[in-house]
């Protein structure tokens, strides 16, 4: 594989993490603006055990993951109090503030960065998006995930039916924070440095333009959607200076026509009939 | 014998309108009750209180012996009431089978039954239960649609089997036969016996009181949030104050 | 000294809080009235800054180079409207807004594309003159912008209060459904509203262009998130709740980053937004949400 076609691939692999981090709390119903507050975590945090500690990686890294979800755990019971724009604009001004935290807590370098010791190569990257993949399609298959759809679609009746609606957001919000956690940690380890003006607003919002570009009706949605947003650019390459903005007049033109994004329910339901069909007529 | 559902001094006012005024009655074990009156009498409203949408001003609601006044609206239903919606409140987004696996939550509450990947088995005992649930009712065509397109008879259906697969032995019904068509309705109420021959005691807001006739044996009737009648259908029907209320809607 | 420094900082803070507070008005009207969280407007603002400063550049009378970026805010304004509000009326919550998004980074790249990435420098257009209250400096555009800035918020809420239109666009606040009952016409407002965000975000554009002469593609991004979180403070919704909290948004930054350093503004400023909205989270002036009928 060419270094170029590597080092492409492996932001695919920190974008699809990044995006199933966004992804469980919006199929919940709750958009998430501050995931890159939660990578950050995940990132520092496993830096700091690896650089000061000498810990291994095998052990930081999650340790790191485990720390954002503990953070989205105990802000989400009180920030998930809010709804809707409240709840975004509430996650929005957590992201803000975990990275400017970052940003002057000097132990970790301040805004001069912190470069960190121990090298997770591609490989490692692949492995551990692709391991978020299968834990995400393995969530997609149980009810937790009924639930989530169940709470976005009529809190007040999934609350009658005995579902704890609560329950399943905070859930949700601590698992993506989590998920986010272990992105930035593999980050950390896969570009030895780490400064908090990378995790800034822009990541976040991104990401969720992603995933909603993906469609967050099934679990494939959100792997697309990175798969598209990370590559297309690089097909626009030749007009460099255009990309954004043409990239910026499809994603409207796109949500216009197809507000519920690329990959939805029905979508998927025609795809899987259509052999079926084919073989009853062959028959 | 405790009462299926027991409501004493009920009040609940609405920035200062009362819906509700010192209403009492109760539902014995398997005594098929209707709760009647005119629109905007509180009907709803009471149901609303019992499954804990609203938290009440005054008064004590027990079901199945257990006070549930103050009880989280979550956990209700797992004292063995459900009830269905007046204006169908199925979820959207989901299919129709997926409906039937959220109404029976109640009984699958453990860790192990949310992490099960039920999905990875095309015959998974949840499902086959809730297919069994919609081919009871005619229903299990529709299985795989997602609810939102569905037309309003078969909607309102499913939005009282779902309510069924909660494995509660007290259903409360918010006008079961509204906009169904005579053999709808007649399929309705072979459905509603079939519950209560399995000991499911029934409390049905009902217009249609033929329907009423046809299946209930005890009646309270609201006017203005308040009690004005109770008994069987026939003695009701004669009362004065119950004639009153209905002066100008439809005929008792 | 010390006191009057103080004393300095808070006619600056209350300067900047005057443009945020502007921007939490024009994000005001875009929520509380049509429920949508309109992230186009900090492009809308940046369009008010950089536009006036290409025609300036062109040599247009500054005036006229005024008028023109107002103008075209307004235009891109109705664009918005037509393709990230229109289409998505009815669907998920978060979809419009992802689609302002859009619009904002479109701005952003064409200014980038014209202009270049780099701060420039917008003249000086009022005569560098100082006004001197016992310790005081205060400047001459600092005053106008802060006059200018408050006239306009005041006739915002006269119009709202006072006019037929005005009561219009209330109604349709209160209930959308309830307004077209009465046969209000939302086909003709909706696009004024979008039109009247627009020009407020502009002109807090220009009025940060004249006050800091400097004008960037991305000079939105940070006054438009802060002019959200005022609103947020505040109570979404409500005027003088923008007017509150783009004012102690304003006086929050200056002063932490005169008494504390530059980096830890964003740990004050969205700090108190998320403080707010854990422990009130209908703003200072907001009315609660009420629970849903069956
Ligand atoms: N959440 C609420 N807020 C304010 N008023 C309410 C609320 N819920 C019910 N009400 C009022 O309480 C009264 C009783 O309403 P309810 O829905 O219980 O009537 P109902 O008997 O079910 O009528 P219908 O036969 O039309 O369904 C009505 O006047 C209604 O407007
Ligand atoms: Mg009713």
């Amino acid at each position: 594989m060419s270094g170029y076609l590597t080092g492409v691939l492996v932001v695919l692999a920190f974008n699809v993490m990044a995006a199933y981090a966004v992804y469980l709390p919006l199929a919940a119903g709750q958009l998430n603006l501050g995931i890159a507050g939660f990578m950050a975590i995940g990132a520092y945090a496993s830096a700091f055990l690896t650089n000061e500690y000498a810990w291994p990686m095998w052990a930081a890294i999650p340790v790191g993951a485990g720390l954002a979800g503990l953070t989205g755990l105990l802000i989400g019971i009180p920030v998930l109090r809010t709804h809707g724009i409240y709840l975004a604009m509430a996650t929005f001004a957590l992201g803000q503030v975990i990275s400017a935290l970052f940003l002057n807590l000097e132990v970790v370098g301040g805004a001069a960065g912190y470069p960190v010791s121990d090298y997770v190569g591609p490989n490692g990257v692949f492995l551990a998006a692709a391991a978020v993949v299968v834990l995400m399609l393995y969530l997609s298959r149980t009810r937790f995930a009924l639930y989530l759809t169940a709470v976005k679609s009529d809190p007040t009746v999934a609350d009658l039916l005995g579902v704890s609606v609560r329950g399943i957001q905070v859930a949700a919000f601590a698992l993506g924070a989590a998920v986010a956690g272990f992105g930035g940690a593999f980050y950390a380890h896969h570009y030895n440095f780490v400064e908090a003006q990378h995790f800034n607003v822009l990541l976040s919002v991104f990401t969720v333009l992603y995933v909603l570009f993906g469609g967050t009706q099934t679990v494939w949605g959100p792997l697309v959607g990175a798969a598209f947003f990370t590559l297309a650019p690089e097909l626009l390459r030749a007009s460099d200076q255009w990309r954004y903005a043409l990239f910026a007049v499809f994603i409207i033109v796109f949500m216009a026509i197809r507000p519920q994004g690329l990959v939805t329910t029905s979508l998927l339901r025609f795809a899987r009939r259509k052999p079926a069909a084919e073989s009853s007529e062959a028959a | 014998m405790t009462a299926a559902l027991s409501i004493q001094g009920l009040n609940k006012s609405f920035a200062g309108v009362r819906a509700i005024t010192d209403l009492s009655f109760e539902v014995p074990k398997g005594v098929t009750t209707a709760l009647i009156g005119p629109n905007g009498a509180g009907k709803t409203t009471v149901f609303n209180l019992v499954s804990g949408v609203y938290g009440v001003d005054a008064g004590t609601i027990t079901a199945n012996g257990v006070d549930i006044t103050h009880m989280p609206s979550r956990k209700r239903i797992s004292t063995g009431i459900a009830r269905s919606f007046q204006n169908i409140r199925l979820m959207s987004h989901l299919t129709v089978l997926e409906n039937m696996l959220v109404g029976q939550h109640v009984r699958n509450t453990s860790l192990r039954a949310l992490l099960t990947p039920y999905r990875l088995f095309p015959n998974h005992r949840w499902k086959v239960e809730a297919r069994a649930a919609l081919a009871e009712s005619g229903l299990e065509e529709w299985a795989n649609e997602t609810v939102g397109a569905l037309p309003y008879g078969v909607r309102k259906r499913i939005d009282l089997v779902r309510a069924t697969l909660a494995g509660a032995s007290v259903l409360m019904l918010d006008e079961p036969a509204a906009g169904l068509n005579p053999s709808e309705t007649n399929a309705l109420r072979d459905h509603l016996k079939a519950l209560m021959a399995k000991g499911i005691t029934l409390l049905v807001v009902e217009h249609d009181m033929h329907f009423v006739d046809s299946i209930c044996e005890n009646v309270v009737v609201l006017n203005f949030g308040e009690k004005i009648a109770e008994g069987p259908l026939s003695q009701v029907r004669q009362n004065a104050k119950v004639r009153e209320a209905y002066i100008g809607a439809e005929e008792v | 000294m010390r006191g009057s420094m103080l004393a300095q900082q808070i006619v600056n803070g209350l300067m900047l809080g005057a443009i945020y507070m502007l921007m939490a008005v024009a994000f005001t009207l875009a929520i509380g009235v049509l429920n949508f969280l309109n992230f186009s407007l900090p492009g809308l603002f940046m369009l008010g800054g950089m536009v006036a400063y290409g025609f300036i550049k062109f040599g247009w009378p500054t005036l006229f180079a005024f008028a023109a970026a107002l103008a075209v805010a307004a235009l891109v304004s109705l664009l918005v409207e037509r393709f990230a509000y229109r289409p998505m009326q009815g669907g998920d919550p978060e979809v419009p807004l992802v689609s302002s998004l859009g619009f904002l980074v479109l701005l952003e790249n064409l200014m980038l594309i014209y202009f270049g990435s780099d701060q420039q420098a917008f003249p000086a257009l009022v005569p560098d003159l100082n006004l001197r209250l016992g310790g005081l400096v205060i400047g001459i555009a600092q005053l106008g912008s802060l006059a200018l800035s408050v006239l306009l918020v005041l006739w915002l809420s006269w119009f709202l209060s006072s006019t037929s239109t005005g009561r219009c666009i209330r109604t349709v606040a209160e209930n959308r459904d309830t307004a077209v009952l009465m046969g209000i016409d939302t086909g003709r407002l909706v696009p004024m509203l979008f039109i009247a965000s627009a020009l407020l975000a502009a002109v807090a554009g220009l009025l940060f262009a004249v006050n800091y002469q400097q004008v960037s593609p991305f000079m939105g991004e940070g006054v438009g998130f802060k002019g959200v979180a005022a609103m947020i403070v505040g109570g979404m919704g409500s005027i003088w709740g923008a007017v509150l909290g783009g004012l102690l948004i304003g006086l929050a930054e200056v002063l932490s980053i005169s008494f504390i350093g530059a980096d830890v503004v964003n740990i004050t400023v969205y700090g108190l937004l998320l403080v707010i909205l854990i422990l009130r989270p209908q703003g200072l002036l907001g009315r609660p949400a009420t629970r849903e009928k069956l």
